[in-house]
């Protein structure tokens, strides 16, 4: 996705217009939004990011401890080979500071990669803790330099070491808020921390996926009396979410579950309903997947989203979201067509979408073409070719794929160019059976916990 | 005659007494403010008792000190007949004490009881006309009558013998009451205790006056004519002459002690006290003063209108209030720094000297600026409530509006400015803190009700006027002037001030209040959102009616916004509460309404009178009807059209009250052209439910109220195209048996709607499963399926298998709430298939924001409205 701003050329009006970073930004740390600046960088031109690019990154890390890639930087935008001093002093404070913060918890980490140490540790946080006062001499002071220390290496970049340490910081610390907050500071780090095995990136998202789950937790349970507050985390939760979102493919289930989630679709609705985008985008991706399973959960999804999509229409509107209601809400197949085409573009800009537009752009094909032979009886390949943007024989093959997959009774009539669908009407003994199908096991059930 | 008598009867004592001249000059001095001479004169008087001649001119001297010797001279001709009301009156009292000393005697209690309470009437009025000085012989009359109470106790206590149950009653009755009527004389009476003789003594050089005068006077009752004349005009001077000699700025506090004490007894003469007070307001020397006159005088000036029976202040007493108040809010914001009113404050005791003014020690004059202001403005809404809103005088009285605001707006200034003291005084931990919170919060509710519900034009005026009457050296925190006057942040910022700072009842209003603005104003998302977010529909029925009224007037406000944004749904959805009640008067306030059956009792009524909104903020009914039934009218058709072609029945009604009209219509033999806005819309109905859109739309667009509404050829042209659509889908629905194929130019012909649009609404239909059809997209026509309609048996084994469903659904439901949920063996996440497809995505729309609404959620709403407000005006 490009910033309006910041991409001079390349992305075109449509990424443009329908932009989000700028609504994003807010919500997310800023590491995390440096992976999408670096996007913006990679999606351009063969000779390196553009300098407002380069820009935005150094305005974005000032504050950082991340002296020499800011002096790397700095020289880019300058065109100059020799940074200003104030790095390299800048570059001697971090390091002072981290070899006093590496003193400081040498004891601790030394303690913890002691396996008879760890042996001893309970699950009982006060007791473990007057366990290694007792036998090692810690103290609290110990406990939370790990926290800081763990700070500093995130702030530096260095996001696997501050992972390690903000855990075991959790592990060891009693102090709720600042756990709430290493929690927070270690999801950031498994997010950002470099892969280079698919094997590893698997593992790494699954660790993503278990300290969602754990803020989300944490938010529900210790938040609970604090609405506004419950309300901007969730919202923090739901942006960071959009990395294993779109990265990891077992995740998006889940993560589209806690999306759909009464709770978490109010957040949406209320604080940031361009994240429609993507969870439209996920619940059409989703087709293929949802499919081999079970069929029902994937049509509630989708009711769902046009439901959540229509209230929202006057608030946010962009072309997926337009996409769903020109299908769904007015059946205008055109229309749809229309935004399809647009949508295709906005995904391949997305940071997040780009690795799904392919994806997208094919199910929402089948559901444009699924809708539209619900609704009709005969229809021209050639039009029907033209509204999903494919050539006749392609969308003759199209077709042919459709009605063996969806055993979809319809037959190609050659000579005129059409299919001819046929809607038996379900007849009213099937009705009757589907309704009370269920009926004899639920009233034994029922009796025999009456019987209890 | 008597009158005479008692002169002299007391004279026997005076002049066996008379070396106590001194002492009882001394006396005198402390407690009137009389000069001199006039003791000097009151000695000879009762020194030289025989001279009637002179001490009788000298006694008219004393009343006709200004006067000149020619009045001197009249004396001859002048009558007493208004000299002598006043001697009445001393005789009525002297009657009545000795009626009560007969009694005392023989211990008859009830009579005394009677007696007293006659005497307590008749003494304010004898205060007055004796220059506000206590009757001596009142004074006595009362110190003696507690004695004897006390007495009678005493004595109760050791006999045995009990009086009986009446006079039992009196002796209580006259205890307690005289033990609250004393203290307002302790002084008088101790002196009297103190030295019975001297003190009787001095009220006979008093009585001889009169007594004197009207001796003299007797002989000459003849000449009536001139007497009358010559009289008052001697009663005025003397009143005139006596009156400007007590209003010296010293004795004002004084002055104000008897009114504020005379306040709410009977038979006080407020329009006399105001006068008074007039005056007072005149000779005050100091700021303080001015103050506390001020304070006084727009009290008793609402005073006026709350006893009496007219109900409402006439608006000369108004105006001179609203002058009165912002003169009292100058006087106070330049005093800022010395003195403060406020509530609860310490009264000032001393009546002699003010307190000291400075600036390290804040002086705080008991009273509630605010107070003033809420009751200015119910003042003015009770009048235009009673003055006819189609008379020249409604129009006029609502500019004072104007003035009302302005005052309103200063308070808030004013109030905003005891801040800083506030604070002080939560340092320094003073008794009675200076609160301004709470009073800020009234005055911003005030203010906002007075501009929730204008158009933004309107507000900006009378926001500019405001500023332009406000001393330019004034500015408020809350709304500054140099902000943008802009109605819409106006109302923004008073509304989140309250948000922030108040709660309960007031937040609720001002949260309705926003809504209201919002709607009107076309927000209608905005609106809605805050509506639902404030989920006020759940707690409305425990607020005031007051608060009920409004919360009905908002909701009616967001449903014409949504009509005028063509959300015909919505719109009907939010007027169905009101409008298909039937009682859209009473619920929002505007107008009683006759019922056939009611059993409102007259007290009741009266409390609905309070409750009526004046005219100009009223909600236009017929209008609102008109697009009620509109709205229903185009939900209404298309569903009728499809109950009717479908064999299985499912009863939705969405408004009985269009739909019993619709049949009273139905029922009429002869129509003739319609006549108002009803017929307009049934006979619409009618066209539309025939398929002619055309005559629908020509009868919907002939009514004439539409133009009311702002932009009403938008609303028009959306109104047609809306009732082309639900025609088409009603054509739909009542010929598609007859049908085997339609083509899809014919029908965009006949509806007048692009193929297009014509193609997505029948898709819409078909997917919904409303239609049993397909699109033939090469013909570009709609097939429609045949043999699909169900035999009666077959529709019924599906309503049968539909209610075992739901019967065992409801079992599971009643053994899961038994067991608390504990028995989930039955969860079972079946999707209940696309049954009311439409429906439930209708209702699932509405309850959105509001967190899991679901469809009944807007329904249960239903109730609440009328219910609740019913409820509260039976009880």
């Amino acid at each position: 996705m490009a910033d309006g701003a910041n991409a001079p050329t390349g992305a075109d009006d449509i990424s443009k217009t329908y932009d989000l970073l700028p609504k994003l930004i807010p919500h997310l740390d800023r590491h995390l939004v440096l992976q999408i600046i670096l996007f913006l960088g990679t999606d351009d031109d063969e000779e390196g990011p553009s300098k407002e690019i380069l820009q935005t990154q150094f305005e974005l890390l000032k504050d950082s401890n991340m002296a020499d890639y800011l002096a790397d930087l700095y020289c880019k935008i300058h065109d100059t080979s020799e940074p200003p001093a104030e790095y390299a002093q800048r570059r001697d404070a971090v390091l002072q500071q981290y070899y006093s913060f590496q003193e400081h918890t040498a004891k601790m980490l030394e303690l913890l990669d002691d396996d008879e140490v760890v042996g001893n540790l309970r699950s009982d946080k006060v007791a473990n803790f007057n366990y290694l006062k007792e036998t090692h001499g810690v103290t609290m002071d110990m406990v939370n330099s790990l926290y800081d220390f763990g700070q500093f290496q995130y702030s530096r970049g260095a996001y696997d070491h501050a992972g390690e340490l903000l855990y075991r910081f959790t592990v060891l610390s009693t102090d709720n808020d600042k756990i709430a907050q290493a929690t927070w500071g270690k999801l950031a780090c498994d997010i950002l921390r470099p892969s280079d095995s698919p094997a590893e990136d698997a593992q790494k998202w699954e660790s993503v996926m278990e300290g969602i789950s754990k803020v989300r937790e944490n938010i529900d349970t210790r938040l609970f009396s604090a609405p506004l507050a419950q309300l901007h985390q969730r919202t923090w939760l739901v942006h960071w979410a959009l990395f294993p979102f779109f990265n990891h493919e077992p995740a998006r289930d889940t993560l589209t579950e806690l999306f759909f989630s009464a709770a978490y679709i109010n957040t949406i609705q209320t604080a940031c309903p361009w994240i429609l985008r993507y969870l439209a985008a996920a619940v059409i991706t989703n087709r293929s997947a949802g499919r081999s399973r079970n069929t029902s959960g994937y049509a509630k999804q989708l009711k769902d989203l046009v439901r959540v999509v229509r209230q929202e229409g006057y608030e946010y509107s962009d072309p997926v979201t337009d996409f769903v209601r020109a299908l769904y809400v007015d059946f205008d197949f055109e229309e749809a067509q229309k935004k399809l085409l647009e949508a295709s573009e906005l995904l391949r800009n997305d940071f997040f979408l780009c690795s799904v537009a392919d994806a997208f752009v094919d199910a929402a094909r089948h559901l444009i073409s699924e809708s539209y032979c619900k609704i009709h009886q005969r229809i021209d390949i050639k039009d029907l070719s033209t509204r999903l943007g494919l050539s006749q024989d392609e969308g003759e093959k199209w077709i042919v794929n459709l009605i063996r997959d969806t055993r979809v009774d319809a037959k190609i009539d050659y000579q005129a160019g059409t299919v001819v669908m046929n809607h038996p009407p379900q007849s009213v003994y099937q009705q009757v059976i589907e309704r009370t199908k269920g009926m004899f096991f639920r009233t034994q059930v029922l009796s025999g916990a009456v019987a209890k | 005659m008597s009158r005479f008598f008692t002169g002299s009867d007391s004279s026997d004592t005076s002049s066996d007494a008379e070396e106590l001249y001194s002492g009882e000059e001394e006396e005198e001095k402390s407690e009137e403010s009389s000069s001199e001479a006039e003791s000097e004169e009151e000695e000879e008087e009762s020194g030289e008792e025989s001279s009637d001649e002179e001490t009788g001119a000298r006694g008219v001297n004393r009343f006709l000190k200004e006067v000149s010797d020619e009045s001197e001279s009249e004396d001859e001709d002048r009558v007493t007949i208004v000299k002598s009301q006043k001697d009445k009156r001393y005789e009525e009292l002297e009657g009545t004490i000795r009626l009560m000393e007969n009694a005392e005697k023989i211990n008859d209690w009830s009579v005394i009881a009677s007696e007293f309470d006659k005497l307590n009437r008749q003494i304010p009025t004898l205060i007055k006309q004796n220059n506000g000085k206590t009757p001596k012989i009142y004074i006595k009359a009362i110190a003696d009558l507690e004695t004897f109470t006390t007495d009678t106790i005493e004595k109760q206590k050791v006999t045995p013998k009990k009086m009986n149950a009446a006079q039992q009653r009196g002796l209580n009755a006259v205890r307690q009451r005289l033990r609250k009527n004393n203290k307002d004389y302790t002084a008088d009476i101790e002196a009297y205790r103190a030295d019975k003789d001297g003190f009787l003594e001095e009220e006979v050089a008093e009585e001889i006056v009169p007594a004197a005068k009207k001796a003299k006077k007797q002989p000459i009752l003849n000449l009536s004519e001139q007497v009358a004349t010559g009289d008052e005009e001697g009663f005025t001077v003397v009143g005139a002459g006596g009156k400007v000699m007590q209003y010296t700025p010293e004795s004002i506090l004084k002055h104000l002690r008897t009114i504020i004490e005379a306040r709410g007894r009977k038979n006080t003469d407020r329009l006399e006290q105001i006068r008074v007070m007039e005056k007072l307001l005149d000779v005050s020397a100091t700021d303080y003063q001015r103050v506390r006159v001020l304070l006084t005088l727009i009290a008793t000036r609402f005073d006026l209108s709350s006893g009496s029976t007219s109900s409402h202040m006439s608006p000369e007493q108004w105006k001179l209030a609203e002058g009165e108040l912002n003169k009292l809010l100058k006087l106070l914001e330049d005093n800022r720094a010395v003195m403060i009113v406020q509530e609860g404050a310490e009264e000032w005791d001393d009546d002699e000297k003010p307190p000291p003014l400075s600036e390290a020690n804040i002086t705080r004059i008991p009273g509630s600026v605010v107070s003033f202001v809420e009751r200015l403005d119910d003042e003015l809404t009770r009048s235009l409530q009673h003055i006819d809103p189609h008379t020249a005088e409604y129009v006029d009285r609502l500019s004072d509006e104007g003035a009302l605001y302005t005052a309103i707006v200063r308070t808030l200034l004013y109030m905003e400015s005891l801040r800083p003291q506030a604070a002080k005084d939560k340092e320094m931990k003073i008794e009675h803190p200076c609160q301004p919170e709470e009073n800020i919060n009234r005055v911003v509710m005030r203010r906002l009700e007075h501009v929730y519900f204008k158009p933004s034009q309107v507000v900006n005026i009378l926001e500019e006027n405001t500023w332009k009457a406000i001393p330019p050296n004034l500015d408020s925190q809350t709304t500054p002037r140099s902000k943008p006057k802009d109605s819409a942040t106006l109302i923004q910022t008073l509304c989140t001030y309250l948000f922030e700072n108040s709660e309960g009842i007031i937040r609720a209003r001002a949260m309705l209040c926003q809504v209201y603005f919002l709607a009107l104003h076309d927000h209608y998302y905005k609106a809605r959102d805050m509506m639902l977010m404030s989920h006020l529909q759940d707690t409305i029925s425990n607020f005031d009616v007051n608060t009920q009224i409004l919360f009905n007037r908002t909701l009616v406000q967001v449903g014409l916004c949504a009509f005028r944004q063509g959300l015909i749904y919505e719109a009907q959805n939010s007027l169905q509460d009101i409008c298909g009640s039937n009682r859209q008067k009473e619920l929002l306030a505007q107008g009683l309404q006759m019922q056939r059956y009611s059993q409102i009792s007259p007290e009741q009524e009266r409390l609905e009178r309070q409750r009526q909104l004046p005219f100009h903020m009223h909600i236009n009914l017929e209008l609102l009807e008109c697009v009620y039934l509109t709205c229903s009218m185009l939900l209404e058709i298309p569903l009728l059209a499809q109950i009717g072609s479908s064999p299985d029945i499912r009863k939705r009604v969405i408004s009985k009250t269009y739909r019993r009209l619709l049949e009273y219509h139905e029922r009429q033999i002869f129509t003739g052209p319609p006549e108002n806005t009803r017929d307009h819309v049934m006979q619409a109905s009618k066209a539309l439910a025939a398929g002619e859109w055309k005559r629908a739309s020509d009868f919907i667009n002939q009514i004439k109220i539409w133009d009311l509404m702002a932009q009403s050829g938008k609303i028009k042209e959306m109104l047609a195209e809306q009732i082309q659509e639900e025609g088409l889908r009603t054509y739909l629905f009542t010929y598609a048996p007859f049908y085997d194929t339609l083509s899809v130019a014919t029908l965009s012909q006949m509806f007048d709607l692009p193929d297009r649009k014509v193609a997505s609404i029948v898709s819409r239909m078909i997917s919904h499963e409303e239609l049993a059809a397909a699109l033939d997209q090469v013909n570009a026509a709609i097939i429609f399926r045949k043999g699909v309609e169900l035999s009666r048996l077959q529709s019924l084994a599906l309503t049968l298998s539909d209610k075992a469903s739901n019967l065992i659904e409801s079992n599971e439901k009643t053994l899961e709430q038994r067991t608390q949920g504990t028995a989930n063996a039955f969860e079972r996440g079946g999707p209940q298939g696309g049954r009311g497809g439409r429906g439930g995505q209708r209702g699932g729309r509405q309850g959105g924001r509001g967190g899991g609404g679901g469809p009944g959620g807007p329904r249960r709403g239903q109730g609440f409205t009328g219910g609740a407000l019913g409820r509260a005006i039976q009880a």
